[in-house]
């Protein structure tokens, strides 16, 4: 976990729950079927998850005399796009969604990287305050964000990054998670014997890192990217205090949208929903990856 | 340090694309002569969409003009804060709201081009209202910025709903029924007692509208002379409390917090009858109430006299790497034809008095505010302003007091209310 | 901190792959090859040159601040103060306020979020139809940002317009003024904070009853236990770590909350509502740090969230290993 992300939205995964390696075909009452209760409940909380996302588009396409009329409006209607361009006038929606790419895909090539170098080091190779230095790395992990912010503030006022983009990708590459969650999956999944083999095959650290490791984390590296990116996106503190609505990211226009210059409701609603939908388009794709990465980050360890 | 090749390449990468996407164009000259300025605004200063920049570059061929514009003065203050202490990433031209003027006058000065120094500062500042100066002015006679627009401010009114409560619309009448802000409270009242008042509406929007509007017309507001913070001993506050939290306390007020979401729904929903509103508010007013209220409102003068809620200055920065260029541009941007242009196309109102007092401003009139003869109206209470010392907190202290207003309104007592304002303020300023 | 920098050899990660060393002549000492290798200090060293850049060098620097009178106005101008900014801040009603909405806020969210996040990975522990539909529609909210997330919901409490007063009137109650009220507006923060975090939580438990191995499960079905008893005495003893591990996340998150009381006001306040009545220690130390300009205090508060932090997650694993060592 980053120093600059909120604890919760890198939640690293719970180390060592049973920690027993899932065995496919031996879940617990495998034969047990749900009843048409627990689907009912299930259903219920899919929709209270969603609902609120789908009312972004609602209440983005209504005045507010109409979302407060009763029954209340369940139908988005054509004002919806009218909003939008406006929201689109009133914050600039367009830049920071470039740059909210930009930043969080920095970010994540930086985090998977580091974080798989020095995961692989803190897994399979030996050396002087090993144990120390991951203790290090794992007590990050409590440490509030609120802790670096004043100092960092100061430093890129000096470096004068105000606003530049850089201001948040640097300071974000530190994940205290990402190294955590590669070392636990590395020790897991890499043999050691592969390593000796390249090891006699004459092959150098470097090498080996790039021709066995990489191969082997594969599958890891993809989960914390998209864990990552997801983070990134969605980033929210240092965020607006290192940028303005002048260069900002999603976030930031949404704040700056929130905060009370914006008279329209539908307007921000707008503006969130534009804001939110490209994430929630990636996540309707990657759905099940994402879902199957964070449970697979939950056993391991 | 150490870093594999495709780490640093990944880092490249990673500067390179932000600083593309931050575009880092630097201000300078460019190799065919033209010079660049860059401006630093916050909010609707307008000036882009007044076309003043567009007729500058004409008149001036070699200069281009940028503007880079944050939607909330907070905002832009806060970088601004970050740039000033940094020393370094200032634009050549930076706007400067009423809110930090005095924080940019004690405690920035120095980053700033002192127009009183400059030779024809007469020229410079001899058009302008006194105390628009003098907010601009540090204790060893510095000016920091010159003005671009002000905040006279009046009382705008509902009148189909004071019609409905039986209560008289004429503005000279109004006037004379609020000189005085208990003379206004009383009007509350009757409005509030009325039998045939509209449901579900109240007479004022806020305690806000009546102590903000109040706390400017005392000897002091929330400093004293030398821009300390007198919050318990300023006769501003104490009257301006007064008021407030009567008006607070009887429940004339919608309580809705100025700028919030309810409170901007709420000039759609006519839920208010009356609102403090300073010049550059009434364009406001039209917008979120609509077309279907034209005609509804309606504008009368602030009740205790003159009062100022708003306003800018645009200064140039000593970092600048054209400093003549940018005072010169800052000089034709404020100048009286320029402010009266801000005025007919933008309804910003002159901070010069020279253009207040020219007939396009003086005579003008607006449609929909019934006709109201909003030149004359913020005109003489532009006029009839004195200078009341300002503060680095005072953004900050008025939130407390308005916070604390609020709280009246729910119920809490307000001597209580007014001791956990100053308890708010003390922590704001470190005592 | 070492990070061999002053050792050539690290210096040589950077560039191209030196000649292979000599192969290694047996196996025999291959354990104590593998064992010793100073390479790792370079494979760590990225991690670490950011790290202390922008980590360590933070935190230290913020203790430093938190000793001083510093305003953003006059960064040169501080003055040493020693712990004047933390008896400031203990002596300071606006600190205990905030500490206090913290805690509350904190459990309002914290308990009924991982409590319903343990019953739904039970539910989505049976066999289902649909499964990946529902375990991917559950975890919608945590895609959404906070500062989405907030702004739609400070939408639905809304006063006048808002969806959740409207069907509250529909079934015969009054409006409820969700933002000025203490205990409704912490509740809505909760319902915020619980709404994006409850899916993620139940998938992280889900995966953890899919690690349980099934012949705990037979056994007590053979002793006659009902599902009920099944999921009380198996179940959520197999969950124990998992459940601790996500108290103390949560936590730590809780500690820290900001995005939503910032956004929740919707004009930008900082002061967390108008009587202060759900401001956070994070947006009470953002308060002081941006919008009063007070480095030193915001410094001091932030020092004071992570003892805070430290001291509570302390506590849990104090209760934790004196419960593990009850049940020896």
């Amino acid at each position: 976990m980053t120093t600059l992300t909120p604890a919760p939205e890198q939640a690293p995964p719970a180390p060592a729950s049973a920690s027993a390696p899932r065995r496919r075909g031996r879940r617990a009452r495998k034969v047990t079927s749900a009843g048409p209760l627990t689907h009912v409940l299930l259903g219920l909380t899919a929709l209270l998850s969603v609902f609120p996302l789908y009312w972004t588009a609602v209440a983005a396409s209504k005045t507010n005399a109409e979302l407060a009329g009763t029954p209340p409006p369940f139908l988005p209607d054509a004002d919806l796009f009218t909003n939008i361009g406006r929201a689109m006038e009133e914050a600039p929606i367009g830049l920071a969604i470039a740059n909210s790419v930009i930043v969080a895909g920095c970010i994540t090539v930086g985090t998977v990287l580091c974080s798989t170098l020095a995961g692989f080091a803190f897994a399979k190779l030996r050396f002087r305050g090993n144990k120390t230095l991951l203790g290090l790395v794992v007590g990050t992990m409590m440490v509030p964000t609120q802790l670096a912010i004043i100092p960092l503030f100061i430093l890129i006022a000096q470096l004068q990054w105000v606003d530049h983009l850089q201001a948040v990708v640097l300071p974000t590459l530190v994940s205290a998670f990402g190294v955590f969650f590669m070392r636990q999956f590395l020790s897991q999944a890499l043999p050691d014997e592969l390593l000796e083999a390249a090891r006699v095959d004459g092959a150098s650290t470097l090498r080996t890192f790039w021709s066995v490791v990489v191969p082997v984390a594969r599958p890891a590296m993809a989960v914390l990217a998209m864990l990552t990116f997801l983070t990134a996106w969605n980033d929210f503190f240092w965020p607006i205090i290192a940028l303005t609505t002048e260069n900002p990211t999603v976030q930031v226009a949404l704040a700056g949208l929130g905060g009370g210059y914006v008279p329209d409701t539908a307007v921000i609603m707008a503006g969130t929903l534009v804001g939110t939908l490209p994430v929630l388009v990636v996540f309707v794709v990657l759905g099940k990856q994402i879902v199957g990465g964070i449970m697979q980050g939950a056993v391991k360890g | 340090m150490t870093v594999p090749p495709r780490r640093r390449a990944a880092l490249g990468a990673a500067l390179v694309a932000s600083l593309l996407a931050a575009g880092c164009g630097g201000s300078g000259s460019a190799d065919d002569g033209t010079v660049t300025l860059d401006v630093g605004l916050f909010g609707t200063f307008g000036f882009e969409q007044a076309g003043l920049y567009d007729e500058y570059m004409r008149l001036h061929p070699e200069i281009r003009i940028e503007e880079t514009s944050v939607e909330r003065s907070a905002d832009y203050y806060r970088a601004l804060q970050t740039r000033l202490a940094a020393g370094s990433g200032l634009a050549d031209v930076q706007g400067i709201e009423i809110g930090f003027v005095a924080d940019v006058v004690q405690n920035h000065a120095d980053a700033f081009v002192d127009f009183a120094a400059e030779g024809n500062a007469d020229e410079l500042l001899g058009h302008y209202y006194d105390w628009k100066v003098e907010e601009a002015t540090t204790s060893d006679g510095r000016v920091i910025g010159l003005g671009t627009d002000a905040g006279p401010e009046a009382m705008c009114f509902r009148r189909d709903l004071f019609e409905q409560a039986g209560l008289p619309t004429d503005r000279a009448q109004l006037a004379q029924l609020w000189s005085t802000w208990e003379g206004y409270l009383e009007v509350g009242r009757q409005y509030e007692a009325s039998p045939t008042k509209p449901e579900g509406t109240s007479f004022v929007d806020s305690p806000a509208s009546v102590f903000s509007a109040a706390v400017y017309q005392g000897e002091t507001a929330y400093d004293d002379a030398d821009g300390n913070p007198i919050p318990e001993s300023s006769d501003g506050v104490a009257t301006a409390w007064q008021n407030a939290s009567v008006a607070a306390a009887e429940d004339m007020t919608a309580n809705l917090i100025q700028f919030g979401d309810e409170w901007n729904a709420a000039f759609a929903s006519g839920a208010f009858a009356t609102i403090s509103c300073p010049a550059w508010m009434l364009g406001y007013i039209s917008e979120q109430a609509g077309e279907d209220a034209s005609g509804a409102w309606d504008v009368a003068p602030l009740p205790g006299g003159a009062g100022n809620w708003g306003g800018s200055w645009l200064g140039v920065t000593e970092s600048s790497e054209h400093k003549e260029e940018a005072i010169a541009l800052v000089q034709w941007l404020t100048a009286p034809e320029q402010q009266i242009r801000m005025f007919t196309e933008e309804a910003h109102f002159p901070s010069s008095q020279e253009a207040a007092e020219d007939p396009q401003v003086a005579d003008a009139v607006n449609e929909y505010f019934s006709g109201a003869p909003v030149g004359q109206i913020f005109g003489d209470s532009a006029a009839a302003l004195r200078f009341t010392p300002i503060g680095p907190y005072d953004t900050q202290i008025q939130e407390a007091f308005t916070n604390a207003l609020s709280t009246v309104a729910q119920g809490t007592a307000p001597d209580d209310a007014f001791q956990a304002a100053l308890a708010e303020i003390e922590q704001i300023t470190g005592g | 901190m070492t990070i061999a920098s002053d050792d050539p050899r690290v210096a040589a990660a950077a560039a191209p792959p030196p000649p292979a060393p000599p192969p290694a002549t047996a196996g025999r000492r291959r354990r104590s090859r593998l064992t010793r290798n100073r390479w790792g200090y370079a494979y760590v060293a990225p991690f670490f040159v950011l790290f202390a850049a922008f980590s360590l060098y933070p935190f230290l620097y913020t203790a430093y601040i938190s000793l001083h009178d510093v305003r953003l106005s006059d960064l040169d101008g501080a003055t040493f103060v020693g712990f004047g900014n933390y008896t400031e801040l203990l002596q300071n009603e606006f600190f205990w306020n905030a500490a206090r909405n913290t805690l509350t806020i904190g459990i309002l969210s914290t308990v009924p979020q991982l409590a319903i996040a343990l019953g739904l990975a039970h539910l989505l522990n049976y066999r289902l139809r649909g499964r990946t539909f529902f375990r991917v529609a559950m975890l919608m909210p945590y895609a959404t940002s906070i500062a989405a997330a907030t702004l739609v919901f400070a939408q639905l409490f809304g006063h006048d317009y808002g969806l959740i007063n409207t069907l509250l009137e529909a079934v015969g109650f009054d409006r409820v003024d969700w933002e000025s009220g203490t205990w409704t507006s912490q509740i809505a923060i909760s319902v915020i904070v619980t709404w994006r975090w409850t899916g993620y939580n139940a998938l992280i438990y889900l995966a953890a009853m899919q690690a349980i191995p099934n012949d705990l499960y037979e056994a007590a079905t053979l002793d006659g236990a009902s599902r009920w008893q099944q999921f009380l005495h198996v179940t959520v003893p197999a969950l124990k770590p998992t459940i601790l591990f996500t108290v103390v996340v949560s936590t730590i998150g809780a500690v820290q909350l900001f995005g939503e009381p910032l956004l929740f006001s919707g004009n930008g306040m900082t002061s967390g509502g108008v009587s202060n009545q759900y401001q956070t220690l994070g947006l009470l130390m953002y308060d002081q740090g941006w919008t009063n300009f007070r480095l030193g205090q915001a410094a001091a508060t932030a020092w004071t969230m992570f003892l805070i932090i430290l001291v509570v997650v302390g506590v849990y694993g104090l209760i934790a290993r004196r419960r593990a060592r009850a049940e020896r």
